[in-house]
């Protein structure tokens, strides 16, 4: 698939991630889209939100030598009450300033991957892939967001004979799901809330889109679907909340669903990327929080196992 | 002669070895028996001075039969004597002049002085002092371990493996009669002499420990009792007939590889498995005996403290008895899982055929903290160990690895590693026109060296390396060689060379054209920093043209203090270990170039084979200490990458990225690379047929071994803060097993740098 001028499309992402062992079963590469229609305040992956490269400053290894300040060509860096301050909107990501932090403080994230390249990075672990049942995985951000590019590498996969999976949100036009559903072998498709008032104001997310693009897929196999929900203090983790998902899941024959308990550990990345961090619950949930909830899954005929793509 | 020091220390010492049982009046005694005979017998044949001496050492110095032992046989060491190698007493008719100065320290002055002239009559007659003499100098081959030196060599004859089958399917009669076959036709041959003489000893030393035994009983409980009894009967048997159980088999072996200083045993699993199931079936021992039998075996192997050896293997082609032999292997592995113990260290040779029960067997024991078994690749290291050695594949099946992981074939070759040598100390000096950047000494040997500014190329820069490699290369070759021929000139390693072939069928000791295959090898070092080194170089100076040679080379002399910048470049170039066929590449042609090089010139100069190994123990650490900053972005001083793992660090995509990066060097150039990977116990033991099909793809791609180490980094870190509270906790440092908290501070930063994958 090329654009006007016969050249592959770009993808935007965050990284390409190697033996890979929680997104999809066996071994796998997962490839991080960049760029995301929700808002969801716990997103534990803020730089995957937005496309484009952007600076991160690590506070923490951070000691205030200012060599970033001197290095930047643009004079964009400067220090106020004892803190660097970035201007990031007129940013250009040359690097040139984490090259100068002798203590590794400054990072960029978001690159722009030609599709070989990626798939370069991808066969060189297919014979992991077979021997483990694993495969590649596409994840994000919102992987549909960049659904030609997606297909792209769908179809790039599927001639290689790499088992696929995609994680998605569901939101997004349901053309883009049909065209790449047939070289899907496996959706990880999130459903955060069966409230669609609470879910779109929230996250943004449009349930109605999400549950079409659901039903032409659980329409043509059922068994390609494992949903996953995050499971988030004071949105969902309420036992009648994730009832309702996990009812729509039943509706749909879908057998399989993996609870995701809610962390904190992308909480510092928000300050890193010059955002705040709004999202009022600070604790963990752990395995025990989810006994309850799989327990009431399982009673509905779900498949609901606490450590999903791992031996027991 | 060149300043070397006679007491410098002569090899990695981690696990401390017991005092001697003895006194030390009974000791210096015994020490001026010895260099007496010795004194006596100069002019005698070496076969016969040696077992002359012999009978000074033994049955003397065993030691009492230890309460748990279930068969006997442990001995001490003294400061002169006779061994094979530096970690059992010496190398050859011996003295260790730097514990002989500290066993002199606790003696009152007059007895100091009987030391003094014991000390001064070894200064001329100590094999290695003697090695050192003709070969080191003072500027390009220093002493095992000075890391001052690119290249360091010794004499020793580590890593033979003794032909046991021989031994358990002859007895010593047996032996005595094929000797007396052969000696009858060559009735002047002082070697079949000494060899009988030398079984006269083994019996002697037997029935000395029988009478030990027999001592020991009446102040024993009626179990120890009957176990005594059991150790009296056995040991009785095996002066003269075959063995007939698993007992009479484990004696035999052990005090015969006791008297040998052999401290490697090989494929125990095929050569006990059958007496061991033997016994089993008949009913002579029970499950449980048979487990302490083994358990007690890993105990007496663990008490000699031989740090970097002790290899016992298991599984794999070409075992004559491979269901028996599974029967010892399965035991082997619990006993290896329970035990805790830094050796034996436990090997498991393993092809396409072997069961997923032992596979399973093996997890169990790595995910408890083992660090054992390590795993060699039949299927790979076979036919390249065919083509390695120039052997054909049936012999080749006989491969055991020993000491850190160097090749030899059982009870057929030699293959001890007495040289070693720094590439990357060697790139400081060769970019630093023959100075090394490390003390300002000129160590290039008269190789002509361009100026920086004159290399127009990469290919140039890297011509004019190889040719100061080439010249290390032919000191490295000549050194393994005279080592030969100086060991040989003086000791017949009798007892050696009566389990190896063909020195019986031939009359000839072991280095005399006894043995059938005479190897060696060459551990290299700091491999992978020398080729992300010459990467960089290619990448920054000849493709990207971003700093000159010139530039580079003044940050690194100044260990980049004032050009983080140049650093923070060199370190942001590709590196071996991440899948990149950039810093790969590079690193597979210079492996090639260098391990060809050495296989060249041994063969060239008469040797079945002389192979590099890519093993440590720790002296890429200690090495690195006393190696300038390089192109790779490492700090003077830094410890060097271990063996052909990635610098601490340096890899950061992931274990199947790291996997596809070390499968790339060919095995077949090789005799022996270690490879290490490390895993958080969650991450180890909660995705089980994740790891192993992450294993076994490696393998089937070419790897051809692995070790593993699974335990947390926290616990690591803690550990250095807390001593006290892991005594047991166990890493792989590369070519050994060690308790964390007995490594030096170096040690450990090296090993806390490495990639854990959780």
């Amino acid at each position: 698939m090329t654009d006007k001028s016969g050249r592959l499309p770009f993808v935007s992402i965050i990284e390409i991630e190697r033996f890979a062992i929680h997104d999809g079963p066996g071994i796998r590469t997962v490839v991080f889209f960049q760029g995301c229609p929700l808002h969801c305040p716990w997103c534990s992956n803020p730089e995957s939100q937005k496309r484009g490269t952007r600076l991160m400053h690590l506070e923490k290894r951070c000691v205030t030598c200012k060599q970033c300040i001197n290095s930047c060509p643009n004079g964009l860096i400067s220090f106020r009450d004892d803190k660097l301050v970035f201007k990031r909107e007129a940013c250009t990501a040359c690097k040139t300033c984490a090259r100068a932090c002798p203590r590794e403080a400054i990072r960029f994230s978001g690159e722009k991957a030609e599709i070989p390249y990626i798939m370069e990075i991808i066969k060189r672990d297919k014979e992991y892939y077979a021997n483990s049942g694993g495969g590649v995985t596409f994840s994000g951000g919102e992987a549909f967001m960049q659904h030609r590019a997606l297909t792209e590498l769908l179809t790039r996969c599927k001639e290689e004979g790499i088992h696929t999976a995609v994680e998605t949100s569901g939101q997004t036009r349901l053309e883009n799901i049909t065209e790449a559903y047939p070289l899907i072998d496996l959706l990880l498709y999130d459903i955060k809330h069966a409230n669609k008032d609470v879910l779109h104001k929230v996250t943004g997310a449009s349930l109605d889109t999400i549950l079409a693009n659901l039903d032409y897929a659980a329409g043509r196999d059922p068994n390609k679907i494992i949903i996953r929900i995050p499971v988030i203090p004071g949105f969902n983790f309420y036992t009648e909340e994730i009832a309702s998902v996990f009812e729509l899941a039943r509706q749909r024959q879908i057998k399989e669903v993996h609870l995701l308990p809610f962390h904190t550990l992308g909480k510092d990345k928000y300050g890193q990327l010059g955002l705040s961090y709004t999202f009022p619950h600070n604790k963990m949930l752990t395995k025990e929080d989810l006994f309850p909830l799989q327990q009431m899954g399982e009673s509905m005929g779900l498949h609901i196992p606490l450590n999903p793509f791992r031996s027991p | 002669m060149p300043k070397f020091n006679v007491e410098g220390i002569q090899n990695v010492e981690v696990s401390k070895k017991f005092p001697c049982e003895k006194p030390p009046a009974r000791q210096l005694e015994i020490m001026e028996q010895y260099t007496a005979m010795h004194q006596s017998c100069l002019d005698k044949p070496k076969e016969l001075r040696e077992i002359a001496c012999l009978g000074v050492l033994y049955p003397t110095l065993f030691r009492n039969i230890a309460p748990g032992d279930l068969i006997a046989g442990r001995i001490d060491f003294l400061p002169i004597g006779f061994g094979s190698v530096t970690s059992e007493g010496g190398v050859g008719h011996y003295c260790v002049f730097k514990k002989l100065r500290t066993f002199q320290q606790q003696l009152d002055d007059a007895h100091k002085k009987r030391v003094d002239a014991l000390y001064d009559y070894w200064l001329d007659h100590d094999l290695k002092t003697q090695f050192g003499k003709d070969v080191l100098t003072d500027d390009t081959t220093g002493m095992f371990i000075d890391c001052e030196f690119p290249m360091i060599a010794t004499a020793r004859l580590s890593g033979m493996m003794l032909d046991y089958p021989k031994l358990l399917s002859k007895g010593i009669d047996g032996l005595r009669e094929e000797i007396g076959e052969r000696s009858g036709k060559d009735t002047g041959n002082d070697f079949y002499k000494a060899a009988l003489g030398c079984l006269d000893l083994f019996v002697a030393c037997a029935s000395y420990l029988q009478v030990n035994a027999r001592e020991q009983m009446p102040h024993s409980s009626s179990k120890r009792q009957q176990e005594l009894e059991r150790i009296d009967k056995g040991l009785e048997k095996i002066k003269a007939g075959k063995p007939e159980t698993f007992h009479e088999a484990m004696q035999l072996i052990w005090l015969y590889a006791l008297l040998s200083g052999v401290i490697n045993y090989g494929r125990l699993d095929d050569y006990l498995g059958p007496f061991l199931a033997g016994d089993l079936q008949a009913g002579r021992l029970t499950d449980e005996e048979a487990y302490r039998y083994v358990y007690s075996l890993w105990t007496m192997i663990e008490n000699r403290r031989t740090t970097v050896n002790g290899r016992i293997v298991v599984g794999g082609k070409g075992r004559k008895h491979p269901q028996e032999a599974d029967v010892f292997l399965h035991y082997a592995m619990k006993v290896a899982k329970n035990a805790r113990y830094t050796e034996p260290q436990f090997t498991l040779r393993f092809d396409r055929d072997t069961s997923e029960e032992i596979w399973d067997a093996a997890f169990d024991a790595l995910g408890a903290g083992a660090t054992y078994p390590t795993l060699y690749n039949d299927e790979v290291n076979i036919p390249a160990v065919a083509y390695g050695m120039r052997i054909d594949e049936k012999a080749a099946e006989q491969y055991v690895p020993f000491g850190c992981t160097e090749f030899v074939i059982q009870g057929q070759s030699t293959g001890t590693p007495n040289i070693c040598i720094n590439l990357l100390k060697l790139l400081t000096i060769y970019m630093n026109r023959g100075i090394d950047p490390a003390d300002g000494k000129y160590k290039a040997d008269g190789v002509n060296i361009k100026p920086l500014g004159e290399y127009q190329t990469f290919e140039d820069f890297y011509s004019g390396y190889k040719a100061l490699l080439d010249h290390y290369l032919d000191l490295s070759v000549r050194a393994q060689y005279y080592s030969y021929e100086l060991m040989n000139k003086y000791v017949g390693f009798l007892f050696t060379s009566l389990l190896t072939d063909d020195c019986i069928a031939r009359g000839k000791t072991l280095l005399n054209g006894g043995v059938r295959y005479l190897g060696g090898t060459n551990e290299t070092y700091g491999n992978i920093n020398t080729s992300d080194s010459l990467w960089s170089i290619r990448d920054l100076v000849f493709n990207r043209r971003k700093y000159t040679l010139k530039q580079l080379h003044e940050a690194m002399l100044a260990n980049f203090s004032g050009y983080e910048i140049i650093r923070k470049d060199c370190l942001a170039c590709d590196k071996y270990g991440n899948d990149l066929d950039t810093a790969d590449d590079m690193a597979n042609d210079l492996y090639e170039y260098v391990a060809k090089g050495v296989r060249e010139r041994g063969i060239a100069i008469g040797m079945q084979y002389f192979l590099i190994v890519i093993s440590n123990n720790q002296l890429n650490t200690e090495w690195g200490n006393h190696t300038a900053a390089s192109p790779d972005g490492r700090l003077s001083g830094m410890y060097m990458n271990p063996a052909n793992n990635p610098q601490g660090g340096a890899n950061k995509s992931g274990p199947t990225a790291l996997l596809n990066s070390l499968r790339k060097f060919n095995a077949r150039y090789h005799a022996g690379s270690v490879q290490n990977i490390k895993f958080s116990p969650a991450m180890f033991n909660e995705n089980r047929p994740v790891i192993k099909s992450l294993f076994k793809t490696y393998f089937n791609r070419g790897g051809c071994h692995l070790m593993v180490t699974v335990v947390d980094k926290g616990t690591l870190e803690d550990a250095v803060q807390h001593p006290e509270k892991y005594p047991d906790l166990i890493v792989r440092v590369s070519g050994f097993s060690a308790v964390f908290v007995d490594l030096s501070p170096n040690i450990q930063e090296e090993l806390l740098s490495r990639v854990l994958y959780d």
